[in-house]
């Protein structure tokens, strides 16, 4: 059996009256490209605040490794190896592209192969706010992955980015993890990028686990079909 | 695809220091050769409380800069140093050397502790809140005559000398309009190179975005506590000069209305640069001296004047000589 890298145990998150997570269970094995999917309100991003520390006053445990991170500040966990990116490009405007990636990289990762890597070379001394939008998604992803986490928790890395864009991005990431040995768990809308880059795929809705296999379980299971249809599969 | 190739406020760290340390060296020189030029007692004066407000504006501006916190009550870092520094003296229990000395760490020890709170809210609620404290000391001033003279202030006879200085240089304007000048040209080069530095990146980032600082694996409260407290520490070297120069000291320096024109200063010369509050107070002066002499309403035309930079020129006077200077070599023949 793999070595889980990244283990979420009963995870709940209230939001007043209204529970957005309820007792979610997640393991995923080191090196898994998961993808976690679902309805709008499912509790995807919920799951990937709880999992990062960004969430407050949710209960449950959080593992990375054999680590118990759940009472660990998000620059702690950060320190255990794990790292997330944003629904919403979240960079430094007024910092160059290297300069930021110098900053994100405490202890002398290789700034040069990142920026190699996501195709950010040439534009290593321009200001982030300068950069088109399909660039500063790319920054985004760079500073999650440099000084290549443990795991790496993706929130929608490809909205926004058109169908070409989207698929570009997916394949750089799935060569890269898997290159570098980095888990993700990666909440994504767009299902071609999900079936075409994750070992397997867990499925939440209305806050709970549903479904969890391959893209192929997924796609024809009944209870998937039936939570994003609103039916029974025919 | 972008590719512009553009110099950013930390393109190569320790890169332009040289140059800087270079415009320093110049800028001192000036400090000591203009009071040989400008011979005349008034415009000396002048200058010296200029250049005094430019340091207490730099403050200011810096805050801004390196953490995008607005301080409305920067006034109170200026008017503890003042006092600090005016009632050591007077009690004799220290040495003039190390009641100077005081009149600067304390206001800044006080800086960081209180930041250590104040610094956890943004926007407005920062803001009310270093008025609050402006406030409270202000109120304390005024109200405990016994202490600190109320009202009427404290007049303070310097000792002879300064670690074997006469103390006369710091109240002859010639004189401490070159240390004041020469402190204010400090204070810009060491802000400019912690700005330059690993940590005014880190800075910049946490002033940029917050929470993906955090994310990056950065605390963020400590870094914003050292800015304030570097920016108090400004604000009261600024006091302590005002103290010296002046030899009196009266609530009026720890009033928000001081802290608002130090806060006027800096837009007006534009926060953005290490140059610009300094800029922009000896900008204020100047015409705060000239529209005096015509009209007693000269408030009404600096208050006009700062929504017109406010709205039209947002980055103010230093950032209008930064696209000057870059029109200029763009048109430069390459």
């Amino acid at each position: 059996m793999s070595q889980i890298a990244l283990r979420g145990v009963g995870l709940t998150r209230r939001y007043g009256g209204f529970t957005a997570l309820r007792g979610v269970d997640l393991s995923v094995p080191a090196g898994e490209i998961r993808g976690l999917i679902g309805p709008n309100g499912a509790g995807k991003s919920t799951l990937i605040d709880v999992l990062s520390g960004r969430a407050a006053h949710w209960s449950g445990q959080v593992f990375v490794g054999d680590t118990d991170v759940s009472r660990h500040s998000v620059q702690k966990r950060r320190r255990s190896g794990l790292a997330r990116s944003f629904q919403r490009t979240s960079i430094f405007p007024s910092l160059t592209v290297r300069h930021q990636l110098e900053l994100a990289a405490q202890s002398g990762a290789d700034v040069d192969e990142v920026l190699l890597q996501l195709n950010l070379d040439a534009m290593q001394q321009v200001y982030a706010a300068e950069l088109s939008y399909g660039d500063q998604r790319r920054l985004d992803l760079a500073l999650a992955l440099i000084g290549r986490p443990r795991v790496l928790l993706l929130d929608e890395p490809a909205a926004g980015l058109t169908v070409q864009e989207s698929l570009t991005l997916a394949r750089l990431l799935r060569d890269l993890v898997k290159n570098w040995g980095i888990t993700v768990l990666i909440v994504e809308h767009d299902m071609e990028v999900v079936f075409s880059i994750c070992d397997r795929i867990t499925v939440l809705n209305l806050g709970e686990l549903l479904v969890e296999g391959t893209a192929d379980e997924v796609r024809t299971s009944p209870k998937v079909i039936s939570a994003y249809l609103g039916r029974s599969a025919a | 695809m972008t590719t512009t190739r553009l110099r950013g406020p930390h393109a190569g760290p320790w890169g332009p220091i040289p140059a800087a340390a270079f415009l320093a060296l110049l800028s001192g020189l000036v400090g000591i050769g203009l009071p040989f030029v400008i011979t005349a007692p008034t415009a000396m004066t002048l200058m010296t409380q200029g250049t005094i407000n430019a340091i207490l504006a730099t403050s200011v501006g810096y805050l801004i800069r390196q953490s995008g916190f607005v301080s409305f009550g920067q006034a109170s870092f200026f008017g503890l140093g003042a006092y600090v520094t005016a009632l050591l003296i007077k009690s004799a229990a220290l040495p003039f050397a190390v009641a100077v000395l005081l009149g600067v760490l304390l206001p800044t020890l006080f800086g960081f502790l209180i930041s250590l709170v104040i610094v956890r809210v943004s926007g407005v609620a920062f803001s009310m809140l270093t008025l609050a404290v402006a406030q409270v000391f202000y109120e304390i001033v005024v109200k405990w005559r016994d202490l600190a003279g109320g009202d009427d202030g404290l007049s303070v006879t310097l000792p002879a000398t300064f670690i074997g200085i006469p103390s006369s240089v710091f109240q002859t304007p010639t004189t401490m309009f070159a240390i004041c000048w020469i402190t204010l040209t400090l204070i810009l080069f060491l802000m400019y190179c912690l700005s330059r530095s690993r940590f005014g990146m880190l800075c910049s980032a946490i002033r940029d975005n917050e929470e993906r600082a955090r994310f990056i694996g950065y605390g963020t409260l400590l870094p914003r506590a050292v800015i304030f407290a570097i920016s108090s520490a400004s604000g009261a070297i600024g006091g302590v000069l005002f103290c010296l120069y002046n030899g009196f000291v009266s609530p009026d320096i720890l009033h928000w209305t001081m802290s608002g024109a130090a806060l006027v200063m800096a837009i007006v010369g534009g926060a953005e640069f290490v140059v610009g509050p300094a800029l922009g107070a000896l900008v204020y002066l100047g015409v705060k001296d000239a529209l005096g002499n015509i009209t007693e309403h000269w408030q009404a035309i600096v208050g006009i004047a700062l929504i017109i930079v406010t709205v039209g020129w947002p980055t103010g006077i230093a950032g209008l000589f930064n696209t000057l200077w870059k029109r200029v070599r763009a048109a430069r023949p390459a």
